[in-house]
């Protein structure tokens, strides 16, 4: 490049060592920026630039290696300079500056945002989980049952005959189910506290399962019925849903916090909730579709399932819910009814 | 305070002095006076003289230009997997940096994004490895917690000394002047309150039924933090805002601990006032809500729409505190720091009004939520411009009369320590 061809800026130069500011004309020749005027002459390889990057606001500060800076508070007349001495922007600057791929950002960024709610987390998260061995669901169960114990259930009313072949009808079931060993498990019979647990069933991290007796007496003892409940919770188990959530909870809110930054930890709160009620009504259906395996094997129709939500549903309906339905949704951990009934309904019809 | 430096002079470095008649290089509204060489630095004057320079700091950034570079970053990073965080950040401080204008001349950042992406991973793993370890025992919480009490002080510090070494005006650096053994004073007894009650926990066996003694230690450990909370943030403060340093300046924070308890207290009044205002009002709409819903499920209430208004009360009252009482806490702590922070050449001046911060949070909010969280690049940039442009300098040195010192670079994995555990400069 010869110097007719390469054009000139006057820009405001200082260099590393005192605060004040020298005017200086520039101009690159060849693979070196050249630096001239009050006093100073400078030539500089164009690689050892730290080279500013376009924007519509702000001056254009350019740093050379040696702490030197320049400094062009006509913009319009840095960027018009610099492209004609053969300085591009770099791609990711050219997206910043255009609306039209900015617009193409936001699409893919909420795109691939769905996508990895929809099957990158979930995948992720049985990735790590198959990792960690047993233990560490041992471990974590552990710490749950002990404040379970301690603040939810007490001991069972149950006659301990109940109790015990309730137990059998329910490893029969599993030893049909999966013949090649089910994971390893533990049924607790406990009594609610009070009346906040209700007709409960629910299985804790490592294979602890408890089983309320206030679920047994609704259901009236049926043991179709309690063996289908106790499939799901072994589902929970078997897919070690406690474990995949506690990953995928704080990949959430990994993410979540990336994207709105440290504006407020309330808000960023929402997305992490409305997001893991999400992931965990997939767990329901996993475990659902472990209950209807479970109750196959055993030779018992999933019909049976049906009986156990509308018992729950004639229950609830002696205290209405005042709970507006759409609120309901939206933060509920397991899917509606319905939707739960008729799938084991039509599991029942295609046997 | 640190004794005065000499000004160097050599061939490079002119006596500033004598450049420094009229030579404002350009800035407006700026009519350099300084016509000596610097007197020696003695203690703290409020510079009521006519020998002084006021600059003014302007933030030139636009809010639909940082939504550009955000969103275009943000899938750079989830593409990446995360990797590209420090590219990002780096471009974001540069863009923060180069649009703050400090008497016409921008700031400059200087970090390098590779190093940055080390101390990232380092930092990563270790909140990882202590985010991970509360889960399995309270003991395992206990040592967590030790180790990260223990080096977090020396991470703070070379958070400091990283920003500020990579921070530039003028091209001259800042510089954190702040000793390790200072940032181990300053900050371990902020972890004293949450180690009591770490041991407490790990020394109770049995969780569920833990002795008469636990209650009482937690009560009495809250009680003194609370009281001490104020002595705390001084002692943290003076220790922050006392080693920043530029050039042959150095700052010091002439605040009294009166000070900080007397914004404390009146902070705690304001978020009291915020507090009933925000629950009465919550609590008579979710009642007006609550009841007619009642009506429509036919007279009856039960246990669950209970717990939901429980929540909505209780989420809207913390909601509406932080959006009414924190802008009032932030602005009176910014305008205590830094209009007592400085020497006796140069200090600080920050006017930062409650009611525009109230103003600029309460719009943040309300299009956080209405634009799903699209908002966050305009609410950030609407924060630095108020908060930037609400401080100014005076200054009785000329800039020309600036030069450089030696300085140390910092570490980067302090620096992502600070976006980790969520620190900040304050402005």
């Amino acid at each position: 490049m010869n110097a007719a061809s390469s054009p000139e800026l006057d820009v405001g130069y200082f260099d590393g060592r005192s605060a004040r500011s020298h005017r200086v004309r520039i101009r690159v020749s060849g693979e070196r920026l050249l630096v001239a005027g009050d006093g100073i002459a400078r030539s500089v390889p164009l690689a050892e630039v730290q080279w500013p990057e376009r924007t519509r606001h702000g001056p254009r500060v350019a740093h050379l290696q040696d702490g030197g800076a320049l400094h062009a508070d006509d913009s319009a007349g840095w960027d018009a300079w610099a492209a004609a001495s053969g300085r591009g922007d770099t791609l990711v600057v050219k997206a910043q500056q255009s609306w039209r791929w900015v617009g193409a950002a936001v699409l893919a960024f909420a795109l691939l945002l769905a996508a990895g709610y929809l099957w990158g987390l979930p995948w992720a998260s049985r990735a790590v989980v198959a990792l960690l061995p047993q233990t560490v669901d041992q471990k974590i169960g552990e710490i749950a049952r002990q404040s379970v114990e301690g603040e939810l259930v007490q001991a069972s009313a149950l006659p301990l005959a109940q109790q015990e072949r309730l137990r059998v009808a329910f490893e029969r079931a599993v030893a049909q189910a999966w013949p090649g060993g089910a994971p390893r498990h533990e049924l607790l019979f406990r009594r609610g506290k009070d009346k906040s647990l209700g007709p409960n069933a629910f299985a804790l991290p490592g294979g602890t399962m408890v089983l309320t007796d206030e679920l047994v007496t609704l259901v009236e003892g049926d043991e179709a019925v309690i063996v289908g409940v106790l499939g799901h919770e072994l589902g929970h188990v078997r897919h070690r849903h406690g474990l995949r959530q506690l990953v995928q909870v704080t990949a959430l809110g990994v993410v979540s916090s990336a994207v709105l930054g440290d504006f407020s930890s309330l808000l960023a709160g929402v997305p992490l909730l409305l997001g893991h009620a999400g992931y965990a009504r997939d767990a329901e259906r996993e475990a659902d579709a472990d209950s209807v395996h479970l109750m196959r094997a055993a030779g018992i129709a999933p019909e049976a399932m049906v009986r156990f939500f509308e018992k729950v549903a004639a229950e609830r309906a002696r205290q209405p819910a005042a709970v507006p339905s759409w609120l309901g949704i939206a933060i509920a951990s397991h899917p509606a009814d319905e939707e739960r009934m008729r799938y084991f309904r039509e599991a029942s019809v295609q046997r | 305070m640190s004794t005065p430096r000499e000004v160097p002079s050599g061939p490079e470095a002119d006596p500033p002095a004598q450049h420094a008649s009229i030579d404002s290089a350009g800035v407006t509204g700026v009519v350099s006076t300084l016509g000596t060489t610097l007197p020696p630095s003695s203690g703290y004057s409020t510079l009521n003289g006519t020998l002084h320079e006021r600059m003014a700091i302007r933030f030139t950034g636009s809010g639909s230009e940082y939504f550009r570079i955000w969103i275009v970053n943000l899938l750079l990073i989830l593409v990446t997997g995360g990797f590209y965080f420090p590219w990002a950040k780096v471009r974001r401080l540069r863009y923060f940096h180069g649009n703050t204008l400090v008497a016409g001349q921008p700031l400059g950042f200087h970090g390098d994004p590779k190093k940055m992406l080390r101390g990232f991973l380092l930092v990563a793993l270790l909140g990882g490895l202590y985010s991970v370890a509360g889960q399995f025992s309270p003991v395992a919480g206990l040592v967590a917690f030790v180790i990260v009490a223990l080096i977090w002080p020396a991470l703070f510090k070379a958070s400091l000394q990283f920003r500020l070494a990579n921070t530039s005006w003028r091209g001259l650096r800042f510089r954190f002047n702040g000793s390790v053994g200072g940032a181990y004073r300053a900050l371990l007894p902020l972890f004293v309150p949450s180690a009591v009650i770490v041991a407490g926990v790990a020394a109770v066996p049995d969780q569920l039924h833990p002795p008469h003694w636990f209650d009482a230690l937690m009560f009495s450990t809250m009680g003194l933090t609370a009281l001490l909370l104020p002595l705390l943030i001084w002692n943290l403060k003076k220790y922050q805002h006392g080693h920043y340093a530029f050039a042959q300046l150095q700052t010091e924070l002439r605040a009294g601990l009166g000070a900080f308890y007397a914004l404390c207290l009146k902070s705690l009044g304001v978020f009291v006032l915020a507090g009933v205002i925000a629950g009465v009002v919550i609590t008579a709409l979710a009642y007006g809500l609550g009841h007619n819903l009642v009506e429509v499920a036919g007279g009856r209430a039960n246990r669950t729409a209970m717990m939901v208004f429980g929540f909505v009360i209780i989420f809207g009252t913390l909601l509406m505190v932080q959006a009414l009482a924190m802008p009032y806490f932030t602005s009176r702590l910014q305008n205590l720091l830094w209009s007592r922070t400085g020497n006796s050449q140069l200090r600080f001046k920050s006017q930062l009004r409650f009611r525009s911060l109230l103003r600029v949070t309460l719009l943040n909010w309300l299009l956080m939520v209405v634009t799903l969280g699209l908002y966050w690049p305009f609410a950030r940039v609407a924060l630095a411009r108020l908060r930037l442009e609400s401080v100014s300098v005076v200054s009785r040195i000329t800039p020309d009369a600036l030069v450089a010192q030696a300085s140390q670079g910092g570490d980067a994995a302090g620096d992502a320590a600070a976006d980790l555990f969520g620190l900040d400069i304050g402005l």
